[in-house]
């Protein structure tokens, strides 16, 4: 019997599976500790938890991306108690925007980009993502649109700033022996699959 | 030091726009708020350079109208006016109510009872607020009518004493008019010199609109959105009573809230009055008074308030204004 | 640890820059480009619905003792239902002039018409 821990592809896999699930409870409380704090708008938050989905698309690719965005958003919206409330689709809207952007940003350009440049496009993306949810379903009037430039405004600071800090994190990360094979492992499950 | 340059000059960027949006008005900047309170919609209008200093005047205004309302209506339980009705003799009272008051008997003597300040019983008889009013028996009209009148009330300093123990005072005739001219002082404590308060069509008219004297339309009492005539006028008073704002009708007969205090019913001669005069109080006050008095006997009285203008639509639909009303009357 | 702008690539002050233009241009187009006439509704102190006059709407406004429905059509806005007792919403009539006001009291729903200054109205108040 071999040790399935000398596995390269499987402890790659495990690795992964672990740390995406430490990556959405950081996110999870990222997100909750942002709620708490005060905001002029009660949607317009800084996007922390962007963090995370940022740092799993470079080390893990768009899946991942898409699984910590995603959980994020649900397992935040059931700890704060507004699973479906109308906050809840504008924030599901605004992260699969936000995520979309990034994985096609990130596909395409990471040459030219730093985690700063895609941040900041998934920043507006979510933005964006969101007053169209609420022309959707709350202001059912133009008038919603209104507020996007301003919204789109402060994004990009935003987005910035989480970029930023995701670069930091990605430049400490990669320093750990643990995340040198994960994106390599990645690749070649995304080969295979 | 990496940090400060572009810092810096983001913080400088955003002080600048800031301060641009700030001085943005160095035009006449315009307020218009309203609430909703006295049971109507309340509006007040204010111009001028300084938007904090008319956000302020409107924010005092609207406050002194709150106060003034707990103070003047039976609609509160600890007014000044539920304190009397419920008293059997009389009660002391603050110093604005004795003022509405003395106002109040004045018209009610000039106009030799056409306007009473007494009807406090009638009214909740009509329950003329309530869901589903309905007519009084005449017996019953009567007994609420016991007592009543132009004697029934006497104003000695701040005390003010009644003749019956089951007398209710409602100043419904004239208090609003009065909350209206207070906030205009406080309008005019704070400087303001062209602004508007106007509380669900009883209005005063300070300075004029920036361009132009303020033009006020008259609401025709039979058409929906239909204009009466229009007036020009500044640092006036311009008040309304119609039959068409709250009423019912019954067999074909319209029960409206301007009642005449001689049949306890609905008075019958006129479909809307008009006043034009230098204090909202008064122009309510006689507003009522003439409403009730009638095309004739209404321009007779108002003939003794010189200064004052107004237009009485009478219930046939006949127009009778004041020998002065062209003064201010701008468009046919 | 490098700041942002040491970190970023040209690329990424493209993308940057062209978001923060794109945003600018269109707070600027907002703020200078006319208003149509809009119909205003507050419940208290908040907006709850905000509308063209020159669309057809039919919305129910919550207030406190129900639902009062609104109709914005050709005649103007007006009250339709409330659940207030003597119904003075609706017999107020349809608002279309700018300024002209409507108000169920008792639910605490107000209704405004705000147009933009240099339209022509024939009064600046209505004495009703």
């Amino acid at each position: 019997m071999t040790c399935s821990a000398v596995d390269a592809e499987k402890l790659a896999l495990a690795r992964r599976q672990v740390f995406l699930a430490l990556f959405i409870a950081l996110a999870v409380s990222l997100h909750i500790l942002e709620s708490l704090l005060p905001s002029p708008v009660p949607w317009l938050r800084l996007g922390l938890a962007n963090v995370m989905t940022l740092t799993a698309l470079y080390l893990y690719g768009g899946r991942a991306a898409w699984t910590v965005s995603l959980a994020r958003v649900g397992i935040g919206a059931l700890l704060l108690g507004r699973l479906f409330s109308p906050g809840f689709w504008l924030a599901l809207t605004g992260a699969i925007v936000a995520t979309s952007v990034m994985i096609i940003m990130h596909r395409i350009c990471r040459r030219y980009l730093s985690p700063v440049g895609i941040s900041a496009a998934g920043a507006a993306g979510h933005a964006l993502g969101q007053v169209l949810a609420a022309r959707l379903l709350i202001i059912q009037h133009e008038a919603i649109w209104q507020i996007a430039p301003l919204f789109l405004f402060f994004s990009v600071f935003s987005g910035v700033l989480t970029g930023w800090l995701a670069t930091v994190l990605l430049q400490r990360l990669g320093q750990h022996p643990a995340f040198q094979t994960a994106g390599v492992a990645f690749d070649e499950q995304a080969g295979k699959n | 030091m990496p940090w400060n340059r572009p810092l810096i000059i983001g913080i400088i960027l955003l002080l600048l726009a800031l301060g641009w949006l700030r001085t943005n008005s160095g035009e006449t900047d315009q307020v218009r708020r309203s609430q909703l309170m006295m049971g109507t919609i309340v509006e007040i209008v204010a111009s001028g350079r300084d938007t904090g200093q008319l956000d302020a005047a409107v924010d005092d205004a609207f406050a002194e109208m709150a106060r003034l309302d707990r103070l003047l209506s039976r609609h509160y339980q600890d007014s000044d006016v539920s304190r009397l009705s419920q008293s059997s003799k009389g009660s002391k009272v603050a110093p604005e109510t004795a003022e509405v008051i003395a106002l109040g008997l004045d018209v009610a003597r000039r106009s030799k009872g056409a306007f009473d300040l007494t009807l406090g019983r009638l009214k909740i008889l009509w329950g003329i607020d309530q869901e589903n009013p309905v007519i009084p028996t005449p017996a019953a009209i009567a007994e609420a009518l016991e007592g009543t009148g132009v004697q029934a009330l006497s104003l000695e300093g701040l005390n003010l004493i009644k003749r019956s123990p089951q007398l209710m005072v409602d100043l419904g005739g004239i208090a609003k008019g009065y909350i209206v001219d207070q906030a205009v002082m406080v309008l005019k404590k704070h400087g303001i010199t062209s602004g508007a308060v106007n509380a669900g069509g009883d209005m005063y008219l300070l300075g004029q609109h920036p361009e132009h004297p303020w033009r006020i339309g008259i609401q025709h009492p039979r058409e929906q959105g239909g204009i009466l005539a229009t007036v020009k006028v500044r640092d006036m008073a311009v008040v309304t009573s119609g039959d068409y704002e709250r009423f019912f009708e019954q067999d074909g007969q319209r029960y409206h809230h301007i009642f005449d205090p001689g049949t306890g019913s609905p008075a019958r001669d006129c479909q809307s009055v008009t006043v034009i005069t230098d204090s909202v109080a008064l122009g309510d006050a006689l507003a009522t008074a003439l409403f009730v008095l009638g095309p004739e006997k209404g321009l007779a009285l108002l003939a003794e308030y010189p200064g004052s203008e107004g237009l009485l639509v009478a219930a046939d639909g006949t127009l009778h204004p004041s020998p002065g009303w062209a003064n201010y009357a701008g468009s046919p | 640890m490098k700041t942002p702008w040491q970190l970023m690539t040209g690329g990424d002050w493209l993308v940057v820059l062209t978001l923060l233009g794109i945003s600018v241009a269109g707070i600027a187009w907002l703020a200078a480009a006319p208003k149509g006439t809009r119909v205003v509704v507050t419940s208290g102190d908040q907006t709850c619905f905000v509308a063209g006059l020159d669309q057809f709407h039919s919305v129910d406004l919550d207030g406190p003792l129900g639902k009062t429905h609104l109709v914005i059509d050709a005649t103007g806005a007006h009250v339709t239902s409330s659940p207030c007792p003597r119904k003075v919403c609706i017999s107020m009539g349809p608002a279309k002039h700018s300024g002209d006001l409507l108000a169920c009291v008792p639910n605490r729903i107000m209704v405004r018409i705000e147009s933009p200054a240099n339209e022509d109205v024939p009064y600046d108040l209505l004495s009703r």
